[in-house]
């Protein structure tokens, strides 16, 4: 995975959407354009106390003068969005990475379907802006409780008009919640879906694609998923040298690998930011991790989370 | 007539050579920030930089990197693609390489192992940088090939002080 650049970027804009959701307006204090986002990007916010979180951007990806991103308050969260909160205000200085993408439209894709709920719009929101200037065919299905917990709604009907569809649960208004299996029911070959939201609404959507071809259906999440069964040990192999570490149960490969002297470069250590995969040579990997597709978990594993079975060699 | 020498380098042209910018970045993959005038700390390294505070990408590695330097020439051979590595010419501005200092008319191929003067201070060359992936990474651009042999030199600070844009460089 790659290095990214960490820019010291000036907060010019904050604003409150409602239900707790801020939106920050970034710029560089000293230069005009920042490195060019995609559709789909996000960058790392680097907390001051050395914790790292990752953020989609939301404003207009052929625009590199700024970078918008938006962050809901969550007062139950690990204190990431808090920190922001508090802590990012006009004026500000905020230290942001460079952008990365592991959320991408799929260039042979002839029909986008963009699936968000609550402040998982903001990659869609990006993505839907690039697509209706590309002139490409989408459509967008937004779900939220009710349209006062939709943030960037206005936006959204003026870019989209008739394709986008609201689904809130629990205002009387609405449709009710989201129903993948009727949305999806149509599937023909060029569609792709992409679900940016909580666990539920993309098992909702894996369930309605099951039988659709691999590689049409993307997903970004920022939620960690949770463990795939107990942590066991296990032994790595380093594959130039021969040299092996044992991984305890309590510990993560990563951690192992450091204290063995071997530079590893990390960020969430959630297993969704990507920062810290290496390849894998031999061996069965418990990927745990929401950043590799079916193609990477084949050559590399993110080290901060996944695990292995036996003995996996690593490929450094 | 005198006769010939029997040592070439007695020949090799005088240079002198001149500081353009100073860049310190304060802690590892940070954009490098530019600075009017810099502090150099014998045995240590650059105030506020990375290196001076051990927070660097190679902090915990043995090699001397008080102070990087890159020549600016470097720096225009790639933005006209010599030699021709690559599909077309790669920019690097002097904010991007990562080196300290952007130097003019200085071979830093010769100053391996030897002592030379940036205004007011004087460094020892240690070895010539070697180009790494992870700047190839952190600016998405080709340049691991580019920059081979030609990356820069590390230096060692012997005697400290204040330099400025503009200082002259000479061997001693």
């Amino acid at each position: 995975m790659s290095a990214r650049l960490i820019l010291k970027l000036e907060v010019v804009q904050a604003d409150e959407l409602g239900a707790g959701v801020r939106r920050l307006v970034l710029k560089h204090p000293r230069r005009p354009l920042l490195p060019s986002p995609e559709p789909g990007s996000h960058v790392d916010v680097h907390l001051g106390d050395g914790r790292v979180r990752q953020y989609s951007l939301c404003g207009d990806p052929a625009d590199a003068s700024c970078y918008s991103l938006a962050v809901k308050l969550e007062p139950q969260g690990r204190g990431g969005s808090r920190w922001v909160h508090e802590h990012l205000r006009p004026g500000a200085i905020a230290h942001v990475s460079a952008p990365r993408n592991h959320f991408r439209l799929a260039p042979q894709a002839t029909r986008h379907v963009l699936v968000a709920a609550g402040i998982g719009v903001t990659p869609l929101l990006a993505m839907a802006r690039h697509l209706l200037r590309a002139g490409a065919p989408v459509e967008m299905h937004y779900g939220a409780p009710g349209p006062e917990a939709a943030p960037f709604l206005p936006e959204l009907e003026a870019l989209l008009g008739e394709r986008l569809q609201v689904w809130w649960s629990r205002a009387p208004s609405g449709r009710g919640r989201f129903d993948a299996e009727h949305v999806l029911a149509r599937r023909d070959e060029g569609t792709h879906v992409y679900v940016c939201g909580p666990p539920g609404l993309l098992a909702s959507v894996r369930a309605a694609t099951a039988s659709w071809a691999s590689g049409r259906v993307h997903a970004e999440s920022f939620v960690p998923l949770a463990p795939a069964g107990p942590a066991g040990p296990f032994e790595l192999e380093i594959r130039s040298t021969g040299q092996r570490l044992s991984v305890p149960a309590e510990r993560s490969a990563l951690s192992v690998l450091r204290e063995a002297g071997l530079i590893v470069a990390s960020a969430c250590e959630i297993g969704v930011c990507g920062a810290c995969e290496r390849p894998v040579a031999a061996g069965t990997v418990l990927h745990r991790d929401v950043v590799l597709d079916e193609a990477g978990r084949a050559r590399a594993m993110m080290t901060c989370v996944s695990r292995g079975q036996g003995r996996v060699v690593l490929d450094l | 007539m005198p006769s010939a020498s029997p040592r070439p380098e007695a020949d090799a042209p005088a240079w002198r050579g001149t500081l353009l910018h100073i860049h310190i970045a304060p802690a590892a993959s940070y954009e490098m920030e530019e600075l009017t005038e810099a502090r150099l700390v014998a045995g240590r390294g650059i105030e506020g930089d990375r290196y001076f505070l051990g927070k660097g990408t190679y902090s915990n590695l043995p090699a001397v990197r008080e102070v990087t330097l890159i020549e600016s020439e470097v720096l225009e051979a790639l933005a006209r693609n010599d030699p021709p590595l690559q599909s077309a010419p790669v920019e690097l501005a002097p904010h991007e390489h990562r080196r300290n200092l952007t130097v003019r008319g200085v071979p830093l191929g010769h100053l391996v192992g030897r002592r030379f003067r940036v205004g007011e201070t004087v460094l020892r060359g240690a070895r010539i940088n070697f180009p790494c992936k992870y700047l190839e990474q952190l600016l998405d651009r080709p340049l691991y090939l580019p920059l081979y042999n030609r990356a820069g030199l590390n230096c060692a600070i012997e005697t400290g002080g204040v330099i400025r844009p503009g200082d002259a460089i000479e061997a001693l």
